[in-house]
């Protein structure tokens, strides 16, 4: 007899769904942004998330709480409040018995908003609102009588099928206490990348082969339920984990159809692990070191297996029948008494009296509480979301609309060029360096500058993608000494280097060699901690001087000429490459003999998520390889005869010059200097000067946001303070990242030039004259876009739920096999960013606002299948500002539409500097 | 001098903890920068203090100072004796106390701003200050069980920080749980010394030992035995191991400083004080040596085996602590005692570092992709594969300690188990013959 046999083919197509429900991250190693539900985009926004977040058992939104503070405060107003319910309205259908209450759906769902129902409360713990004060008894009176003798089973009763519930219910058992902490140890051991000393033995036989072995092996000293565990095991020996796991639901009478949410409501229980898994077996490349064998199924098998073991144990130990706990129904029943109270906060909250009341008979009434019961559920939460969103999507294009009344073209030859990453963070540097030059010219662009690669560091051997993560890269690019003897020479010094700092790492941990390494080094250990802690400036420049007398690092340049196979590029390739991404800029003549390349990067000290703060473009790591790449193929003679024959003339002074910006501590680098020529040193000085200015200026500009008093008070406090927070130890916040990020910018930076977005905005530089097509518009847009929501969506999550969908605070974190992180002394993986890093966000969806001919960018969202999705699906807004025409157009639900806006006059300050002192608006005109 | 120090480093943290329990009752707002200011000035002093007692104790090391205050109780006969002595061991260890604490103190300034907890999360570790400085210093048994008991009510409420989620509560709850079955041994070698010697001052109690050469000695011998007792739970030795590797529930820093440094080293602190009463035994000094080494040889297995920083952190720790333990035993205390020192620090260091494994690993050009990162065993050789398969099990499952402690507490709870039942049953037949004598209905 097999149960299971046409079970086991469903379940193959069963499991390949339930992969797509599992979160996404990577290993932390290589995290990059990502939108938590990318895999639910194709459902609207409002639904996926509310499904989501009963998968995660998180909030999709902010605690109400939040927004009526903020309405309170007036950052949400009865404007967009009315903006937003009419916004609804087109995209939610209506409630059918509204004319009973005898409104219009407006007045509707704004009562809905600021009533104070407090029906029932269910298991997903809805904050209790306060029960309303009886203050009318007549009418109290005539709601009892009304609903005398009636009773309501709500619409939400779902049938539950696992035991754990009910075993947590009146049993007091808990999963946390039984399985988790053996599957935690098992699988955090079988998944290390090399954190403990002892590699698992079975990380080549694979889960299931370890999890059999593992019970087997410690049945004799093992609790209960873990015996019957291994018992189970034993009589399901041949059998291989999918058909155990048909096996094992069929025994439970599991209809077919809820197999999907009963196995992912078991791997939720430890989705961080459960993701993990998936992904390492999905792509093993993905792992830090080495993916063991890894599979999904053998995970799920060995939840499966415990917890029917428990299950089983638990009936046995109290005599119960499993039949009647699995598919047991769990109704929220409304008996007379609440229905009256019900009935009274209705008339209360949408002001009605008792004569409306006498119209309508009791059955009638109850089907109305029931309807307003579920739209209070479903529509109220999301209705102050989107009130708050469109407080700053109204104030942000207001602000743009009135701006561009008053933006000027410049057509001066710039004195420098500089091209920075998309990034929210370069805002505030583009803003300031103008204000310092107003003969510079920025533009934005996504930060590899078009340079894919995998790039091989002198001082590492394994090699990094260099490239957003969708791409993947398949030209190798080298680092290498300029003089061959003193690379050699180096590379051995750091490998010796690293291999010390290996061997300290597991040997301080051991019995003999930990004991000598402990005597020897452990008074001393004090100096640098000491050091490190008190003085983390000072030790850093110190040490820095040190690692530099005993082995200096060799001048190095890049290797990005073609070689063996898969090595570099050709010289035609490079003009490729260069030119996409000059056009992308609206290059045209005049070019300016000056070129600078900005990359960017983040440094950050102890810190498990430093490729969260680095440049996304470039998968999380410093875009300095990549600059210095596109800035020596521009610089080459012989690519740009190739870009002439492609129609891009770039004259014969011009030089590209490749930077570095680090976003923590707000210092430039420069790269391979010594092949520019002589004549531009004054235009580069200069430039370099200025950019010294900025990065004072930035750092004070952020500073405002940080609680230091004296970093607040003098930029060259600031300057020493956001150093000091790069190298500190102790640093849980050494920046906040794309806190804030709230809105994308595609267009001409005239469009924005001399407005203060403060730091919230991605800028991407799109010129619309340059081209008739929308080839261009197209790179722009697929380059950048799906990137900002992306990010846009990981800091959304993390923020309205950080301890579900985010990874809660920093605090007790603890590295766990390289992989990732678990709280304390052990949990489940987490996942999303932590408390300290989101803690200033404001979670609105991403407005993007593209400076182009509607057709063009309607042409392309129609055209790209993810576009197309988180347009219509409402995970990014999308304003299109047509120059032809000078309208401008909202997507709404389903089309375009004109979209009408008010000129508000901003305010105007000089600079940003006395701006950010004076105010904390989020628009404001600068005029310097 | 060194009485004028010493007071100083005992009174300034009773001021400093009054001074915010004062605050913390009256509920008064204090703002993070204020405090941590304080917290600046009052660290910084006792470090101060600590070093220059500790200098001055090292000059006149090996005299020591013996200071008798006035009783604090008096119950009957019964007097408590407010007695320090400052000798280098105490001045050291107090030392070691203060600038570790300042060190960490200066390292939460800044991980714990913006947090809600960080106020109680000073006060705590201000309590912990203290309790370590009676600890230190203290001359009885009585007093030094005072601070003993600052130093586990503080251990429990930090690792139980995050208050509000499950599992760190249930884990200060094993460690208060372990914590109270050792301290019963600290009390027990306290009666048992007022029954046996009529004093528990460290100072007098060997001399009284070496008069009283006869007679006494099997009960004598217990008080050691209760010390040793005593001093397992906080070191993590066998086989009170358990509960260590799970009490990394709080933030680091307070990791950093109770199980990687000062509250695990209370245990070899208490057999160092205890030293020369207990070298008097070599049956005591054997018993200490084993559980050294089968604490080390066991945390050195297991800690081989675990895949996250913390808990690999605990399991090295209780395996340094162990050796310690067994040089104590070897009769090498000074030695001991430098190992004690240079082992917090070291442990404390690479708590507070624990966060950056991913990037040093990721950074470290020797490690490549692909390639898993091998380490061969000298003894690898000995064993077959399967042999290898099932020790790495075992260890895995920390060689099933909570089994086996599980059994011990069986066996020693069965026979209040029997007394329960008997009172059940003594119960019932009361019942039974009320009901004849009174008739039904009336009960």
């Amino acid at each position: 007899m097999n149960p299971g046999n046409q079970g086991q083919a469903s379940f193959e197509k069963i499991l390949a769904s339930i992969r797509t429900k599992l979160p996404i991250q990577n290993p932390l190693h290589g995290f990059v942004h990502n939108n938590v539900l990318q895999l639910f985009e194709g459902k609207d926004f409002h639904d996926a998330v509310r499904e989501a977040g009963i998968l995660y058992r998180a909030n999709p939104y902010w605690p109400e709480q939040r927004y009526t503070d903020r309405f309170k405060e007036g950052k949400i107003t009865e404007k967009d409040i009315f903006l937003a319910i009419e916004h609804y309205l087109g995209n939610y259908p209506a409630i059918p018995s509204l004319a009973m209450l005898g409104l219009s759906p407006k007045e509707f769902f704004y009562r809905l908003m600021f009533s104070e129902l407090a029906f029932n409360d269910d298991d997903r713990a809805r904050p209790y609102s306060p029960q309303p004060e009886l203050l009318d008894s007549h009418l109290w009176d005539q709601c009892r009588r009304k609903m005398d003798g009636e009773r309501l089973v709500l619409s939400r009763s779902p049938v539950k099928w696992r035991a754990k519930g009910y075993w947590e219910k009146h049993h007091n058992e808990s999963f946390s206490l039984s399985i988790h902490p053996l599957v935690i140890r098992l699988i955090s051991s079988y998944l290390d990348q090399g954190q403990s000393f002892w590699s698992n033995p079975f990380a080549e036989k694979g889960f299931w082969h370890f999890f059999r072995a593992s019970l087997e092996c410690t049945r004799d000293f093992a609790t209960d339920w873990e015996r019957v565990a291994a018992e189970r095991l034993r009589s399901l020996r041949d059998r291989s984990p999918e058909e155990i796991i048909v096996l094992e639901l069929s025994r439970k009478n599991i209809p077919e159809e809820v197999w999907e949410s009963y196995l992912l409501e078991i791997l939720f229980d430890l989705k961080g692990w459960a993701g993990m898994v998936n992904k390492l077996e999905l792509e093993p490349w993905q792992a830090t070191v080495k993916a063991p064998a890894i599979k999904l199924v053998d995970f799920l098998a060995a939840l499966v297996v415990l917890e029917a073991s428990i299950d089983d144990w638990h009936a046995r130990a109290h005599s119960l029948d499993l039949t009647f706990i699995h598919g047991r129904e769990e109704t929220y029943e409304l008996k007379s008494y609440q229905l009256a109270l019900a009935l009274y906060q209705i008339t209360q909250s949408f002001k009605l009296d008792e004569r409306w009341m006498q119209r309508f008979c009791g059955a009638e009434l109850v089907r109305l509480i029931d309807e307003i019961d579920e739209a209070e559920n479903l529509h109220r939460i999301r209705l102050w979301h989107e009130a708050y969103e469109h407080h700053y999507y109204r104030e942000a294009l207001e602000a743009l609309s009135s701006h561009t009344q008053r933006a000027r073209p410049r057509a001066d030859l710039p004195s420098a060029q500089v091209l920075f990453c998309i990034d929210d963070r370069e805002e505030s540097v583009r803003r300031h360096l103008e204000e310092v030059d107003p003969d510079v010219r920025t533009y934005g662009v996504v930060g590899f500058f078009g340079v894919d690669m995998k790039f091989a560091s002198l001082r590492s051997r394994r090699l990094v993608a260099q490239c957003p993560p969708v791409i993947t890269p398949r030209r190798i690019v080298r680092e290498v000494p300029q003089d061959p003897e003193h690379g050699v020479s180096f590379r051995k010094l750091h490998a010796l280097r690293g291999g010390s700092d290996l061997s300290l790492y597991y040997n301080s941990r051991t019995l003999f060699r930990g004991f000598f390494s402990t005597i020897v080094l452990g008074v001393l250990s004090v100096v640098p901690m000491f050091s490190q802690i008190f003085f983390p400036r000072q030790s850093r420049v110190i040490a820095k001087k040190l690692l530099r007398l005993l082995s200096p690092s060799p001048k190095t340049e890049l290797s990005i000429e073609q070689g063996e196979p898969g090595q570099g590029y050709t010289k035609k390739e490079m003009a490729q490459i260069v030119s996409t991404i000059l056009k992308m800029c609206g290059f045209k003549a005049p070019v300016s003999t000056l070129v600078v390349l900005v990359g960017h990067g983040s440094s950050s000290s102890n810190n498990p998520f430093k490729q969260a703060y680095g440049c996304g473009a470039c998968g999380g790591n410093a875009g300095i390889p990549n600059s210095r790449a596109f800035a020596k193929m521009a610089n080459d003679p012989e690519v740009r005869r190739e870009l002439a024959l492609l129609g891009m003339d770039v004259p014969d002074e011009t030089a590209f010059v490749s930077g570095f910006h680090d976003t923590c501590t707000d210092e430039f680098l420069f790269f391979d200097l010594e092949n520019r020529p002589e004549r531009h040193r004054e235009d580069f000085e200069r430039l370099r000067k200025n950019l010294k200015t900025v990065g004072e200026r930035n750092a004070f500009e952020r500073c405002q946001r940080f609680s230091s008093e004296e970093a607040r008070a003098s930029s060259a406090a600031a300057v020493k303070h956001v150093k000091e927070r790069a190298l500190d130890l102790a640093q849980p916040r050494p920046e906040y990242g794309h806190s804030s990020n709230a809105l994308a910018i595609v267009g001409k930076r005239d469009l924005t030039r001399g407005l203060f977005l403060n730091r919230r905005s991605f800028l991407i530089t799109y010129d619309w004259e340059t081209e008739a097509g929308s080839d261009v518009l197209r790179n722009v847009i697929l380059g950048a876009i799906p990137v900002c929501v992306n990010i846009n969506m990981d800091y959304y999550f993390s923020c309205v739920d950080n301890d579900n969908f985010g990874c809660g605070s920093k605090l007790p974190l603890n590295l766990t096999s390289l992989l990732g992180v678990m709280t304390g002394s052990m949990s489940d993986l987490r996942i999303g960013l932590a408390r300290q890093m989101v803690e200033i966000h404001e979670p609105i969806r991403n407005l993007t606002i593209i400076e182009a001919p509607l057709g063009r960018v309607r042409e392309i969202f129609d055209g790209h299948p993810r576009l197309r999705n988180i347009l219509r699906n409402h995970w990014m807004r999308l304003v299109v500002f047509d120059p032809e025409t000078r309208t401008w157009w909202r997507f709404g639900h389903r089309e375009f539409e004109v979209l009408e806006l008010d000129l508000v006059p901003l305010r105007h300050f000089h600079d940003s500097t006395e701006l950010v002192t004076k105010t904390q608006d989020d628009f404001a005109e600068i005029d310097a | 001098m060194i009485e004028i120090l010493f007071q100083a480093l005992l009174v300034t943290p009773f001021l400093w903890i009054l001074f915010l329990g004062l605050l913390f009752f009256t509920k008064l707002p204090v703002p993070e920068r204020y405090l941590s200011e304080g917290v600046k000035y009052f660290s910084f002093f006792m470090a101060l203090v600590g070093l220059a007692l500790w200098a001055a104790t090292f000059a006149e090391a090996p005299r020591f100072l013996l200071l008798d205050y006035e009783d604090w109780i008096t119950v009957g006969e019964y007097r408590f004796k407010t007695r320090f002595i400052v000798d280098l061991l105490g001045a050291t260890y107090a030392f070691l106390t203060c600038a570790l604490i300042g060190i960490i103190f200066k390292f939460s300034r800044n991980y714990l701003h913006r947090e809600e907890g960080y106020f109680r999360f000073v006060f705590l570790l201000s309590i912990l200050l203290f309790g370590l400085i009676i600890v230190s210093f203290a001359r009885s048994l009585d007093l030094l069980f005072a601070g003993w008991e600052l130093v586990g009510t503080t251990s429990v409420l930090l690792i139980s920080y995050f208050y509000t989620q499950n599992q760190p509560v249930r884990h200060a709850l094993k460690a208060i749980v372990t914590y109270r079955i050792c301290d019963m041994g600290l009390l027990a070698a306290s009666a048992w010394a007022h029954h046996f010697l009529h004093s528990t001052d460290f100072y007098l109690i060997p001399a009284l030992v070496r008069e009283q050469h006869h007679g006494a000695q099997l009960g004598v011998r217990f008080i050691g035995i209760f010390i040793v007792w005593a001093s397992l739970a906080k070191a993590g030795q066998l086989p009170m191991s358990s509960w260590l590797p799970t009490a990394m529930e709080g933030p680091t820093p307070s990791s950093a400083i109770f199980y990687g440094a000062l509250s695990v080293h209370l245990g070899p602190f208490l057999l160092l004080r205890f030293y020369d009463f207990l070298s008097q035994f070599p049956g005591l000094l054997v018993l200490i040596g084993a559980i050294g080494f089968a604490s080390a040889a066991y945390a050195s297995l297991v800690g081989r085996t675990r895949s996250d920083a913390k808990t690999m952190l605990a399991y090295a720790t209780i395996t340094q602590v162990g050796i310690i333990y067994l040089e104590i035993a070897l009769g090498f205390t000074s030695f001991a005692l430098f190992h004690m020192v240079a082992h917090a620090s070291f442990r404390t260091y690479q708590f507070l570092r624990s966060s950056s494994l991913i990037q040093d690993f990721f950074e470290n050009p020797t490690v490549e992709q692909d390639v898993r990162i091998d380490r061969p065993s000298p003894f690898g050789k000995y064993l077959t594969a399967e042999a290898k398969e099932r020790l790495f099990i075992h260890a895995l499952h920390g060689f099933h300690l909570d089994y086996f402690t599980g059994l011990l507490i069986r066996a020693v709870s069965a026979p209040a188990n029997l007394y329960i039942r008997w009172e059940k049953y003594s119960m019932e037949v009361d019942r039974k013959f009320l009901k004849r004598i009174l008739g039904r209905g009336r009960l």
